[in-house]
């Protein structure tokens, strides 16, 4: 869906509509009661060559779709396709053989370098064992493609029989990536590489990932949390938020101009070297909602400071902000919904419901969402609210990107 | 991941090339496992009840080893105790019975000495049937979980509701009497403990990214099991199997006193069992060696497991 049209080329991996939704069971007969939408409906190409980056809060889901794309759990719905000759085909409906040639081609390196080596296996047994699976070299051969691949990640025959925990984090990380190449793969899943490490072994990471990545024509799809790492890394960037995309587009061009909200609000949580030691960092506030019930409209409209009576207010929203005010939360004792859109509050006693009435038209409740309600009804111990209701909101498209919101300047000019 | 002698032959080629290159300093995955080994048994040594421990152990080993060179073996059978009518309840230095004799003429320093080789016997059996029957299932539970879990964990539940020894001896009891039936008995009764254990350690290492991360490589199960989760999950298995090699004598001896194995075979309990009409009259020695062997057996298997135990703890491991 989302592929720039001056990229010449087919897409070695596209994803098309992946979603993976994880069943919460309860109860001694675990019926499942409801599910937590980890990826909800996400798609972009990966080409050979570049790198796509990632990016979003932790429990955003990118860790999540970086396994689905990998092929180690098969996504709910929505599909990866593998280019095999110029002809995409979907990796869950491959046959063994064909499978394996998919797994050879996509190889994955993990956050956590001491958890993704086997504590018990030497470095030649962790960077050879790719190649014995494959039966690629045996005997002194092994030997020697295992030193040829620890020379290209800047390490040497002296480690070759040694176990990971007497090497450094960047050193591990190191190995992680030399098993990972042994297969000449066409393309690397980075599962947050360098998140780990100290700044300056990042930067040594990074590097090395770039000079791999020129050498060999790798893709990338690097998963990350930081944006600093994928402004130096990626050609195209997919900012998600909450199992969903929320901007999409060339690197530059977003750094340049964030069109969605969120993009910039993770842009200025980064803290600055220029605004001197006084100046607090802009953080997100709040926490991501549980994306066992994701919000309504935009998904990131409970932490959106621009946000619009358009964006998707709802009864939710309602009983979260309920929990946060202490005495309310306690006293309500049902909530009855007609839609996402309208419910019945029901209180223990008449002041607690009669205070709700009153607090959802005063200042301590964003603008925005006070003007999103069409009625606010009391009935003794009752509160019906209502709230307009809004249509999922999809990306759009504007210069040759995608988002799902796009800041209009007139627009924060009339919420500044 | 190499068989030892891959390992081996490589070493030699390996110091054939070793003049080629400056940064090699030769060493190979064979000495590297070799040092690991040794730095395991130098912890383990580190510790002084461990130590002891190693010592009567080896010593019992080495008694049961050599027990025809110590006291002419029984005709027919060894494990039988010899029987002199003619010198029954004699004291400790008698000449020809060092630890005396019991009421039917035993000779307790026969039974003490073979005794070892019947506890060696049955440790050995049972410890290492249920160690491989155990470990099986509680793999299994863990890897496959659903209902194969569900139902073998239960199955688990119902041999653990019982406790150990009344379930031995119910099972022993309805086998009859015999020391092969104390053998069954036991093994039925504890492969339940190991299969708990692996279990819950394969659902732990299960998790772990290095088996993702052998996923990825486009391994094959039954190699991701053997390689990355068996290996990593053993090591409380093996501590449990140690302390066993204890308990399982100490049960054994149990059963055997109450009578559930062959009455005049050469076994702690049963010798025990036997001298214990005595002690009253002030004949304490018939009981008392063979209790004492059972105890020393015991306690050193459990000071080498608690020894182990702490030589193998991953925080200390390899650092």
């Amino acid at each position: 869906m989302i592929s720039k049209k001056d990229n010449v080329g087919q897409p070695i991996l596209s994803i098309s509509d992946v979603a993976k939704h994880y069943p919460i069971r309860e109860g001694a007969l675990q019926r499942v009661v409801g599910h937590v939408r980890a990826v909800d409906g996400v798609s972009f190409d990966i080409f050979p060559g570049k790198t796509v980056g990632l990016v979003g809060e932790s429990g955003c889901g990118k860790s999540t779709l970086g396994k689905v794309v990998a092929g180690l759990t098969d996504p709910t719905s929505g599909s990866v396709r593998y280019n095999f000759n110029t002809q995409l085909v979907s990796i869950s409906s491959l046959e063994k053989n064909k499978f394996k040639n998919f797994r050879r081609n996509c190889q994955m390196v993990f956050q956590d370098s001491f958890a993704s080596l086997n504590p018990r296996h030497l470095v030649f047994d962790i960077v050879g064992r790719p190649l014995k699976v494959y039966k690629e070299v045996s005997g002194y051969d092994l030997v020697e493609k295992v030193v040829s691949l620890l020379n290209q990640v800047g390490l040497g025959r002296e480690h070759l029989y040694r176990y990971p925990h007497q090497f450094s984090g960047g050193q591990r990380q190191r190995i992680s990536i030399a098993r990972a190449l042994a297969l000449n793969p066409e393309i690397i899943i980075l599962d947050e590489p360098t998140s780990a490490l100290d700044v300056s072994v990042q930067a040594q990471i990074l590097n090395l990932l770039n000079e791999l990545q020129k050498a060999r024509n790798l893709a990338y799809l690097f998963v990350t949390h930081d944006l600093s790492v994928v402004r130096h890394m990626a050609d195209s960037l997919v900012v998600m938020y909450l199992g969903k995309i929320a901007e999409a587009g060339e690197t530059q061009a977003i750094f340049a101009k964030p069109y969605h909200p969120y993009t910039k609000a993770l842009m200025d949580a980064k803290p600055s070297f220029d605004e001197g030691q006084n100046s607090k960092a802009k953080g997100l506030e709040g926490v991501v909602p549980d994306p066992a019930r994701p919000p309504q409209g935009c998904r990131f409209h409970t932490r959106c400071s621009l946000a619009t009576d358009k964006c998707g207010w709802e009864v939710d929203d309602v009983v979260r902000w309920l929990e946060d005010t202490p005495g309310m939360f306690e006293s309500l004792t049902a909530v009855e919904r007609k839609s996402e859109f309208s419910a019945v509050l029901s209180f223990s006693d008449e002041s607690s419901a009669a205070n709700l009435k009153q607090e959802m038209r005063s200042e301590k409740l964003p603008a925005s969402m006070r003007k999103a309600l069409n009625k606010v009804n009391i009935n003794e111990k009752n509160v019906q609210i209502e709230f307009e209701p809004v249509e999922e909101i999809l990306l759009r498209e504007k210069d040759g990107r995608h988002a799902a919101c796009i800041i209009e300047p007139k627009k924060v000019n009339q919420e500044a | 991941m190499q068989t030892w002698i891959e390992e081996l032959l490589l070493e030699n080629k390996m110091n054939e090339r070793a003049f080629d290159n400056l940064h090699y300093d030769g060493d190979t995955a064979f000495r590297v496992r070799i040092r690991r080994f040794g730095a395991l048994l130098g912890r383990l040594c580190s510790n002084p009840t461990t130590v002891i421990g190693l010592i009567i152990i080896g010593l019992m080993m080495a008694m049961a080893i050599f027990a025809p060179w110590i006291t002419e073996a029984n005709v027919p059978d060894p494990y039988q105790m010899p029987r002199d009518w003619g010198a029954v309840r004699k004291p400790p230095g008698t000449p020809g019975f060092l630890l005396g004799t019991t009421n039917e003429g035993g000779d307790v320093f026969y039974g003490v000495v073979w005794g070892s080789r019947t506890s060696l016997q049955l440790s050995l059996y049972v410890v290492g049937s249920t160690m491989i029957i155990g470990t099986i299932i509680g793999s299994l539970a863990g890897l496959l979980g659903g209902w194969v879990d569900e139902f073998l964990m239960r199955l688990v539940d119902v041999f653990l509701s019982i406790p150990e020894l009344i379930f031995a001896l119910a099972i022993a009891a309805v086998l009859g009497p015999s020391f092969t039936n104390i053998i069954i008995a036991l093994s039925m009764v504890i492969w339940v403990k190991y299969a708990r254990i692996m279990r819950a350690q394969v659902l732990q290492v299960k998790q772990n990214e290095y088996v993702e991360a052998a996923k990825v490589i486009g391994d094959t199960k039954l190699n991701i099991y053997l390689k990355d989760i068996l290996p990593n999950a053993v090591t409380p298995v093996t501590v449990q199997a140690t302390l066993d090699m204890g308990n399982v004598v100490l049960i054994g001896a149990t059963l055997s006193f109450i009578g559930l194995s062959e009455a005049g075979i050469a076994e702690w309990g049963v010798l025990v069992s036997e001298g214990q009409a005595g002690i009253a009259s002030g004949r304490w020695w018939a009981s008392t060696f063979p209790g004492m062997m059972i105890f020393l057996w015991a306690l050193a298997f459990n000071l080498v497991g608690d020894g182990l135990r702490d030589a193998l703890d991953p925080r200390t491991e390899g650092r």
